[in-house]
């Protein structure tokens, strides 16, 4: 009889935190972790968003709906770990804004005039702190097998710093984390960064682990080719990240994204999609901007920002495609996200 | 017993042969107060009582948030004389209960991580969980009472053995937790209780023990010389409260008495403690009525209840079912089984409520012991058939000294950390915590208030 070994080590997981409400690339950072997690490279173990609004909430839930190819519940469902279809939001007055993103998805009608998209989300009861959501979450996975991909403010994320004894958890549980914020080297504010000032400092100057950053001039670099949005997703009768796309630009546009880059560096950071920077300390100025320093530094040279590799760009733009208009995973066994 | 002056000391006692009874709450012990038409307020009182294996969510939630508006559920329905005495929390989560890699284990991990908030170690040798907060209470506050906390139960309190896929049954059967690797086994046999809560400590040799058993008098023959003393000094409310407190203690030693036998007549050959009555509703009013007289006498102002050990197998033939209870709750969807959990889970409510009805009955100033009192009933898993730890059915009942604003539903985000519902309660028991297990901080102060 053959002796049973360890289980496999599943693949890595990844903890999504996006501003879905005002960055396009953060819907489509969504739709590529559901294209990684089909072709078995990632899980995603948690989504949240990155700003209190009960639109963007709902519209998360849409997208993991729709990417589990079934209702999820939010409410039962967290076998050893939180229940898949839970939706992370900061703390703090809910935004009254209603980015178009939101809406048109939210909003859309089906011919008899019932809603295409549905999500159970209706309240803030109905969503889960972001920061409890991420601690939570990357508890139930090994060690150096979560990676936290940020793509909006940092405000909720900061918050996970300040829970007791996270930090420690954040070193064993979390091998890296990819923030799609800033400019790099140097750059104009940008607009993550500057809707929370004191949260993005906060997370640059204390998270405790490694930190890429991936800046604006990546996204601009290596956009999302918006011709895709009409050909590519045709699989679906009614896709919400299509839907999204048209909605939050006028066609047709390619959509700086940053956020896919963070996406795609956080699950193959070896594989030469990207060049690094030298290791380094980056700084949040007081007006939004951010500062890179080489060398040791502080936080003893913990930081690094993605540079584009021109050779690199058609692979990655192709792969962008790809994964972004995959169909839905494979439904997961019975454990679902959990290791 | 010494009296001086007119202000009878809070800390009084009726003392005799091995006996020392606490007094409850009388108005000569603040005559000045009193005078001046003003009361002191008496203590707030904390009780965690405990339910394993879940609760059958579907008739426990209400689904309406805010006042209590609708008919209660079927599991809350023996509650609904005190709709306006409690509220019913919900989305507490414990993340520690879930496996976070540790495998299966679930009722071992709930109950070790229901008051310490942490998870407890895989073992069932090296056990390890952390102070739990009932604890960090009573170190506090446990020098103003005699006894610091009390630790009750009513099934087991076997703390070796693995009861769980490789948990100790530390985990299991204990709720309370000293340190990290020293828990409090709970007292089972009220006579045990009765002897700790009355006697004087004082160890009697086996032939003493074997006479007073044989020629057993009422404890209250032994303190009798002090409490004719005390009543001739006392005005005629407080002559009629301490009339009312003797009665009941003298009310638990028939009841006591009568388990004695009944234990022996029916069951001669059940590996329970004596005095351990057969019939789960006696062994409650029992324990609850000592609970009762201890919160009333101030002997104890924090207490940790396991009415049945995480993950029991217990029959409830009391109510015909003969099925253990845990294997009742991994149901798979059976109606028959479903009915059965819902059952055992109405019986274990109307059991509550027989004892909310006499913490509510018995006086104390203007108000009543329920009033000056936070009892929290609930589980360490929700769904039974799941192993869920989140939405973990909880009620906080009594206003906790004018504290809790009570007749609500009140539900509270996801995750929601159990543990920010215990900073909430030690707060509130005058023992402010900053971390608490993996809480994210105290719930928010307008949602019971």
């Amino acid at each position: 009889m053959q002796a049973r070994g360890p289980a496999p080590r599943p693949p890595i997981g990844v903890a999504f935190d996006g501003d879905l409400g005002h960055r396009i690339d953060a819907v489509l950072a969504v739709a590529m972790l559901n294209g990684f997690a089909a072709k078995g490279e990632a899980r995603r173990i948690a989504l949240s968003i990155s700003r209190p609004n009960l639109k963007a909430a709902q519209v998360a839930d849409v997208l993991s709906r729709f990417y589990a190819g079934r209702p999820v519940s939010a409410t039962a469902g967290g076998v050893g770990q939180a229940s898949e279809g839970m939706i992370g939001m900061p703390e703090g007055p809910v935004a009254g804004d209603d980015p178009a993103t939101l809406t048109a998805i939210l909003s859309k009608k089906a011919d008899d005039g019932t809603a295409v998209y549905s999500s159970s989300i209706t309240q803030l009861r109905d969503t889960a702190e972001n920061a409890v959501l991420v601690r939570n979450m990357l508890l139930a996975q090994n060690d150096a097998n979560a990676i936290v991909v940020l793509a909006g403010p940092a405000t909720g994320l900061a918050r996970v710093l300040a829970l007791y004894g996270s930090r420690p958890q954040i070193v064993a549980k979390a091998k890296l984390l990819v923030v799609a914020a800033g400019a790099f080297p140097s750059g104009s504010p940008e607009l993550s960064i500057k809707s929370d000032v004191a949260a993005a400092r906060k997370l640059f100057a204390e998270w405790p682990a490694p930190l890429v950053a991936v800046g604006s001039e990546v996204g601009a670099a290596l956009p999302y080719p918006g011709a895709s949005i009409e050909t590519d997703f045709a699989w679906a009768p009614a896709h919400p990240v299509a839907d999204a796309y048209r909605a939050s630009k006028t066609m047709p546009y390619d959509a700086a994204a940053s956020a896919l880059a963070a996406t795609l560096h956080a699950v193959h950071p070896d594989d030469g999609y990207f060049k690094l920077s030298e290791p380094g300390t980056i700084t949040v100025l007081d007006d939004g901007r951010t500062r890179f320093t080489p060398g040791a530094g502080e936080r003893d040279g913990r930081h690094r920002y993605l540079i584009v590799d021109p050779a690199q760009t058609d692979r990655i733009v192709q792969l962008y495609k790809d994964l972004v208009s995959a169909k839905p995973a494979p439904r997961p066994g019975r454990r679902g996200g959990a290791e | 017993m010494i009296i001086t002056g007119k202000t009878l000391p809070r800390r009084t006692f009726l003392r005799g042969a091995g006996a020392a009874i606490a007094l409850p709450f009388l108005d000569s012990m603040f005559p000045a107060m009193a005078a001046l038409g003003r009361r002191v307020a008496p203590p707030v009182r904390l009780a965690f009582m405990y339910v394993p294996n879940g609760i059958d969510m579907k008739n426990w939630n209400i689904e309406q948030e805010g006042a209590f508006s609708a008919p209660f559920p079927r599991v809350m329905k023996p509650l609904e004389p005190f709709r306006n005495d409690m509220l019913q929390l919900g989305n507490l989560t414990h993340n520690s209960g879930r496996a976070l890699l540790d495998g299966a284990g679930d009722h071992g991990r709930c109950s070790g991580s229901y008051l310490t908030g942490i998870q407890v170690k895989k073992t069932t040798v090296d056990i390890k969980a952390s102070i739990s907060c009932d604890q960090i209470i009573a170190n506090k506050i446990g020098q103003e009472t005699r006894f610091a906390s009390l630790e009750l139960g009513m099934d087991d309190a076997r703390q070796a053995g693995d009861c769980d896929s490789g948990y100790s049954c530390a985990y299991t059967n204990n709720l309370a937790w000293r340190s990290e690797t020293q828990p409090l086994p709970p007292i089972l046999d009220p006579r045990v209780l009765f002897e700790r809560l009355f006697g004087t400590g004082v160890v009697l040799s086996p032939e003493e023990t074997d006479r007073q058993a044989l020629y057993r008098r009422s404890i209250l023959d032994f303190v009798v010389n002090d409490t004719k003393k005390l009543q001739t000094s006392l005005g005629p409310t407080d002559r009629r409260k301490l009339d009312e407190y003797l009665s009941s203690i003298r009310e638990v030693e028939r009841q006591l008495e009568k388990a004695e036998k009944d234990s022996v007549a029916l069951n001669p050959g059940l590996e329970k403690p004596y005095g351990v009555p057969p019939d789960f509703a006696e062994h409650f009013k029992l324990m609850t009525d000592m609970l009762l007289i201890a919160f009333q006498a101030d002997l104890t102002r924090v207490v940790t209840f396991m009415m049945t050990r995480e993950g029991t197998s217990r029959s409830y033939r009391e109510i015909g079912i003969a099925d253990g209870h845990h294997p009742c709750t991994h149901h798979q969807g059976k109606p028959d089984l479903m009915e059965k959990v819902t059952q055992i889970n109405e019986y274990h409510t109307k059991q509550l409520a027989g004892f909310l009805e006499r913490m509510k009955s018995s006086a104390e100033g203007d108000s009543n012991l329920l009033d000056n009192s936070m009892i929290v009933y609930g589980a360490g898993l929700s769904d039974g058939n799941r192993h869920l730890h989140e939405d973990l059915p909880t009620l906080l009942i009594g206003r906790g000294g004018n504290y809790v604003r009570p007749g609500r539903r009140v539900i509270y985000r996801k995750e929601t950390p159990m543990c920010n519902f215990h900073l909430t309660l030690m707060d509130r028991m005058g023992v402010p915590t900053e971390y608490f297990g993996d809480g994210s901080g105290p719930l928010d102060p307008a949602s019971l208030t």
